[in-house]
């Protein structure tokens, strides 16, 4: 029982992550239609950059919010040159580009940060654990998780109240009647990817936190993809519940199959498990169902 | 396919002229010429070294055609197709260093051959198990079920499993003269030239078995579910069985691929078959040009001879800078990357187009209009 509550928690916790990274990726989906496999190297790219300023000495939540600004200039950027050409062009085009890009940004972060495991020192958050009645869970697993509901607020309130988020929300809708009111698709689509940068930095940033930092956190930015599938392309709220559904399954199978398994079930899991519910209901949770017409 | 023009003069008067694989004595003489090249002239001109990345254009040639049947001839986007390699090669390594072959089959040479069979069969059913997800999904769905494939496949089974079988752990060795074809003392399979000569043979098998299959009905369902698959179930086309069967097909060569493959390598393990291999594949097939056969070649060509290039041009800096060294597999990645992009938004039709556009002008010449 003890186990089951740690798994549990664990798993909301390193779920809540994921739902700010699989958040930024519907975002991207929901504004301009392209979807994103480069997910995992912005979360990379953020993490760095955070833990390159972190190890010179800026204090944590500095470096985050440097890393933020970053990765919102780098997003602009990369929407300018790579992805507004692209726009009205087929689905596999603006995927192939995305492809493209997760291998010039893998390239470059190993470049510039090479392939070890670098951790965040001295450690960001205290390492002794925290304990609520019989349960035990590790004060970086409890941090992330509040440190990413609380940007999960912001975004979600940053979508509702503010002129620009309106404006993202009407293009994502109809992006046609959004153009005819005069909101320039342009700079929405831009705003979506440096927001996908912010968010996929400060994921990546948390994770780096939780396990040290090195090229595989960039794989662990790929498991947004089963999250936005459980939850439907284009629902936040389904992002939100598909991401933390995800970080709960991961630690399960973690905790309970890994005795009857060789080893490597934790990391599988999330694909499999996607691969067969694409079988039963391709649109995820929440998503629209598109019906065709020739 | 895009059409190409006949020269100035040439008709046809009957259909079975109209359909000829060759249809003028100078594509004949030009095609003959390709053969000398092929099988005479690159074996005596080149070393163990050119003849190594002419292998590697082989194999990449044999891997990207089953993507190509698959993205430009189907229109089912897959990004694992490296698991089926994997497949076909563990297959066929298994069965040749653990199945317990009859002396005769040994002595004539044939368990090669046989495994390579086999291995081609597996990695297709194992790729139809992965593709019947494509009866109910498309576009996006279905890129995320073969990537699906890529990680169950490779990163679990084959890692977690296959590669613990006979307690070798990681890595399966295959030392010189474990494989053997024919039952003549020149058929064991010890030097580049000999890996050339199969390498080439199948891959005219495979090229020339996937145009023809192409110019039949069944490529022309492809090209239909392609282009529209709802029209193409309105034109009376079982689509769910040629979906399936272009998966079959594409996971076949794709067998065969990675079973001939294993005669290049000392070792064979998980790492040669990672993610990157997989998109790799596709990258070459939008660089040669979506939908041409052509465009699968100049394709794997262009990218193996520029990867080389790329090294070639690094390898003299290493000496001043030997960091270089180590992070040229970085700079490769990191070009790839890039030369996707700027292919994609600059030159969409690949390779291909360009060959295309360049024959038809002097097919035309001098009256091009």
């Amino acid at each position: 029982m003890e186990l089951f509550l740690m798994t549990l928690t664990t798993g909301i916790m390193v779920g809540g992550i994921y739902a700010l990274v699989a958040l930024g990726w519907v975002l991207i989906y929901k504004c301009s239609g392209a979807l994103n496999l480069a997910m995992g190297e912005l979360t990379l790219i953020g993490a760095y950059v955070s833990l390159s300023f972190y190890s010179m000495g800026v204090p944590f939540l500095l470096a985050l919010l440097i890393s933020l600004v970053i990765g919102f200039i780098l997003g602009i950027l990369t929407e300018r040159i790579f992805l507004d050409r692209l726009i009205g062009e087929p689905v596999l085009t603006v995927i192939m580009v995305t492809v493209g890009l997760s291998f010039f940004f893998k390239g470059i972060v190993e470049l510039i940060w090479s392939t070890d495991t670098k951790a965040f020192q001295p450690p960001v958050f205290p390492l002794e654990p925290f304990r609520f009645g019989n349960i035990v869970v590790g004060q970086v697993y409890l941090w992330s998780f509040i440190a990413a509901i609380i940007l999960l607020v912001i975004f979600v309130c940053f979508f509702k109240y503010t002129r620009w988020g309106l404006a993202m929300q009407a293009t994502a809708d109809d992006e046609m009647a959004a153009l005819s009111i005069g909101i320039s698709a342009r700079f929405v689509y831009a705003a979506a990817w440096a927001i996908a940068f912010m968010a996929a930095g400060v994921g990546g940033t948390l994770l780096g936190n939780i396990n040290g930092l090195n090229i595989s956190v960039g794989y662990l930015g790929l498991l947004v993809l089963p999250a936005v599938v459980l939850g439907g392309l284009n629902s936040v709220p389904g992002a939100i519940v598909g991401g933390i559904a995800i970080g709960i399954m991961q630690n399960f199978c973690g905790a309970y199959l890994d005795q009857y398994f060789p080893g490597g079930v934790k990391e599988i899991a999330p694909f499999a498990f996607m691969a067969i519910f694409l079988l039963f209901k391709p649109h995820g949770l929440w998503g629209w169902e598109r019906i065709e017409r020739v | 396919m895009s059409t190409t023009f006949l020269p100035c003069g040439v008709y046809h008067e009957n259909y079975k002229q109209d359909h000829a694989w060759w249809q003028t004595k100078f594509i004949k003489s030009k095609m003959f010429l390709l053969f000398i090249t092929l099988f005479f002239i690159i074996p005596w001109m080149s070393d163990s070294y050119s003849l190594s990345i002419c292998n590697q254009i082989g194999y990449t040639i044999l891997g990207a055609l089953g993507v190509q049947l698959l993205i430009g001839f189907c229109g089912q986007v897959t990004l694992g197709h490296a698991a089926f390699l994997a497949v076909g090669a563990y297959v066929s390594t298994l069965l040749v260093l653990e199945f317990p072959w009859p002396a005769v089959f040994i002595e004539l040479g044939l368990a090669y051959p046989i495994s390579i069979f086999i291995a081609a069969i597996t990695a297709g059913l194992w790729s139809v198990l992965f593709g019947l997800p494509s009866a109910r999904v498309k576009g996006f769905y279905l890129i995320l079920t073969t990537m699906a494939a890529q990680f169950i496949t490779v990163d679990f089974i084959i890692t977690q499993y296959v590669s613990q079988i006979g307690g070798r752990g990681q890595a399966f060795s295959l030392p010189l003269g474990t494989i053997k074809v024919g039952p003549w003392a020149w058929g064991v399979i010890d030097s580049d030239i000999k890996i050339y000569y199969m390498m080439i043979v199948l891959t005219i098998i495979c090229v020339v078995g996937v145009v023809n299959l192409l110019r039949s009905r069944v490529g022309r369902a492809w090209v239909a579910i392609r282009d529209n698959d709802i029209s193409a179930e309105v034109m009376g086309i079982d689509i769910i069985k040629y979906k399936l069967l272009a998966f079959f097909v594409a996971g076949f060569i794709g067998g065969i691929a990675g079973a001939v493959w294993i005669s290049n390598l000392a070792a064979i393990s998980p790492e040669h078959f990672p993610w990157f291999w997989s998109l790799w594949l596709v990258g070459v097939i939008l660089i040669g040009g979506v939908g041409s056969i052509h465009g699968t070649i100049f394709g794997s060509i262009f990218m193996v001879v520029v990867m080389e290039l790329l090294q070639m041009a690094v390898m003299p800096l290493a000496d001043t800078y030997p960091k270089l060294l180590m992070d040229f597999l970085f700079i490769k990645e990191a070009a790839f990357g890039l030369a996707i992009c700027a292919f994609l938004i600059f030159e969409p039709n690949g390779l291909a187009y360009r060959w295309w556009q360049a024959k038809n002008y002097f097919n035309l010449w001098p009256f091009s209009y």
